[in-house]
């Protein structure tokens, strides 16, 4: 698809509106937004495996465990910088990603989610068991260096990592590299019968997955200054990201970034009217509803909207 | 652009089903046969072995004098052999163009970031199976059947075959829509492309082949001049059944 103009005017636009967020809302609200880009940035990851080729990723926090623990486990026990620390977590969360792109050579659709599934509850047992010395067991680990401090900067940094993942992924997706990619998630074998090798596409699609998995991992885990396994290998924190990514749009990358923002959000203003999990009811019910309506999400509700406006125009 | 197809003794089984049982052919360049044969004669394996989406149990299968059994379905493409299907399989979501756009692209990660989509060549190719410009923004759910022929022969076309295997290309179309399709395979022969071409529509068939090969139970039954192979006892008995 051809770049315009008028692309680069609303990225400008969001990313201007977005840095000006600390002058218009609360730190508790900023802190609220810190939570939504980086819940972005992990549905933007999953999304571009499982929204655009259609392989179902349930073990998603598998890839955000090894960057996040990679890190983490560098910094606190060895020492190394975190300058050096993140971009070896990113690497080992790409050679991770490897692991999960074999079953995907073989098995689709439930069968791969499960294999998925399977790889977290590995690393959530493995990472208690194998030497807690180093992980923290099953208390994980405290007293991490942070990248910044107070919920501006925080704000700062998570924001501007998920508008560069966000853009490249955009820009990239925009390439015919996007359009393989979605074409193996509407007809893998089509694919196949145009000259394509699809394990190719495939290996780079987990691959560009990881990246961005095991570098928002370890952001993560450097903005909290914490890391505990029982809140990252979570199934709550699986279905969060999917459900962020499908509601707001999937093999888009607009729209898990306001799926993020609009899951974020929801449950953070349900808490003071339901402080437990029956939250999670709520939002599970929206969601439904949300997707019954338009099962291609909150984006293409937004693109059906703003057609009507120019036809009316 | 052509380039000739010669299978030999090829073997297929599916446990104990014989699918494909010594087959031997040869499409020369620039020539153009019908496959013919009742329903699961083997029309349909011949194709998929070709392609390599099935292994063949033994046998050989080259084009230009190039072995192609050891290679992928990609690089047997890439070699110069494309098919299409008896049911077309568009990408749902995509549009005409786009559909187009995966069959032009080349197999190389870097090679799809790098370059963008070829739009001339796009609309070249919609145009070359009767396609207007307004069709490149249609997607594949308001296109009739024979539109959806016509998308897949502008995909496979796209990946500039020497030989084209067309499946049931016939299939589900008016006739207006078989004269079009017909028409563009004429196009595309006096061009000097390799067909092999498996129809039940004999009565289209006829007038886009030279020869004809008829199988039953993947054995050859006939083969020779379209009449020939029509008027042997042996093909009408497949079709028909014994006396």
């Amino acid at each position: 698809m051809e770049l315009r103009w008028y692309h680069f005017a609303a990225w400008a636009a969001f990313v201007v509106f977005m840095f000006l967020m600390p002058e218009m809302v609360s730190k508790g609200t900023l802190r609220i937004f810190i939570f939504a880009n980086f819940l972005a940035v992990f549905a933007i990851s999953w999304d571009v495996l499982s929204g655009r080729t259609g392989y179902v990723s349930f073990g998603h926090p598998f890839l955000i465990g090894i960057g996040a623990y990679t890190t983490a486990i560098l910094t606190k026990r060895f020492d190394v910088p975190v300058e050096l620390s993140i971009p070896i977590a990113v690497i080992v969360t790409m050679i991770a990603g490897l692991l999960v792109v074999l079953p995907a050579l073989r098995i689709k659709g439930s069968y791969f989610a499960l294999i998925t599934l399977a790889y977290m509850e590995l690393i959530y047992q493995l990472v208690q068991v194998i030497r807690p010395d180093l992980t923290g067991g099953t208390r994980g680990m405290s007293g991490l260096p942070t990248l910044t401090r107070g919920a501006v900067n925080g704000y700062y940094m998570s924001l501007t990592l998920m508008v560069i993942v966000a853009f490249c992924v955009w820009l990239l997706m925009r390439t015919r590299i996007g359009t393989a990619l979605s074409a193996i998630g509407m007809n893998e074998e089509a694919v196949k019968g145009s000259g394509l090798s699809v394990t190719r596409l495939k290996l780079f699609a987990f691959l560009l997955s990881a990246l961005i998995a095991g570098l928002g991992g370890a952001f993560y885990v450097h903005y909290l200054g914490s890391i505990a396994p029982r809140a990252l290998f979570d199934i709550n924190f699986v279905f969060t990201i999917i459900v962020a990514a499908l509601i707001g749009g999937a093999s888009t990358t607009i729209g898990p970034i306001i799926g993020a923002f609009f899951l974020t959000f929801l449950l953070e203003y349900l808490r003071p009217y339901l402080p437990g999990a029956e939250r999670y009811f709520i939002y599970g019910g929206v969601a439904l509803l949300l997707y019954m309506y338009q099962p291609k999400g909150i984006y293409e509700i937004i693109n059906q909207g703003w057609s009507k406006v120019r036809a009316r125009s | 652009m052509s380039a000739s197809l010669k299978i030999t003794n090829l073997v297929k089984k599916f446990g104990g089903l014989t699918a494909t049982n010594d087959l031997s052919f040869t499409v020369e360049p620039g020539q153009s046969v019908g496959l013919i044969g009742p329903n699961g004669a083997g029309k349909t394996t011949v194709f998929s072995l070709v392609m390599g989406e099935h292994r063949q149990t033994s046998g050989s299968i080259m084009l230009d004098g190039e072995e192609l059994s050891k290679m992928t379905t990609p690089a047997r493409i890439r070699r110069g052999v494309s098919r299409t299907y008896q049911v077309p399989r568009p990408f749902a979501e995509m549009s005409v163009a786009e559909n187009i756009r995966v069959g032009l692209m080349p197999d190389s990660v870097f090679g799809m970031i790098l370059k963008g989509p070829n739009r001339d060549r796009e609309l070249e190719l919609a145009m070359a199976v009767g396609f207007s410009e307004n069709d490149l923004d249609r997607t594949p759910a308001e296109l009739s059947m024979g539109d959806l022929r016509k998308l897949e022969m502008a995909r496979t076309m796209a990946t500039d075959p020497k030989v084209m295997l067309l499946d049931e290309v016939f299939a589900g179309l008016t006739v207006a829509e078989i004269a079009m399709i017909s028409g563009l395979v004429q196009k595309m022969r006096s061009d000097g492309m390799t067909f092999l071409i498996v129809s039940h529509d004999l009565k289209a068939l006829e007038p886009l082949v030279d020869t004809a090969i008829a199988i039953n139970y993947g054995s050859m039954v006939a083969q020779g001049s379209y009449g020939d192979v029509m008027s042997s006892e042996a093909v009408r008995a497949s079709y028909l059944g014994e006396a």
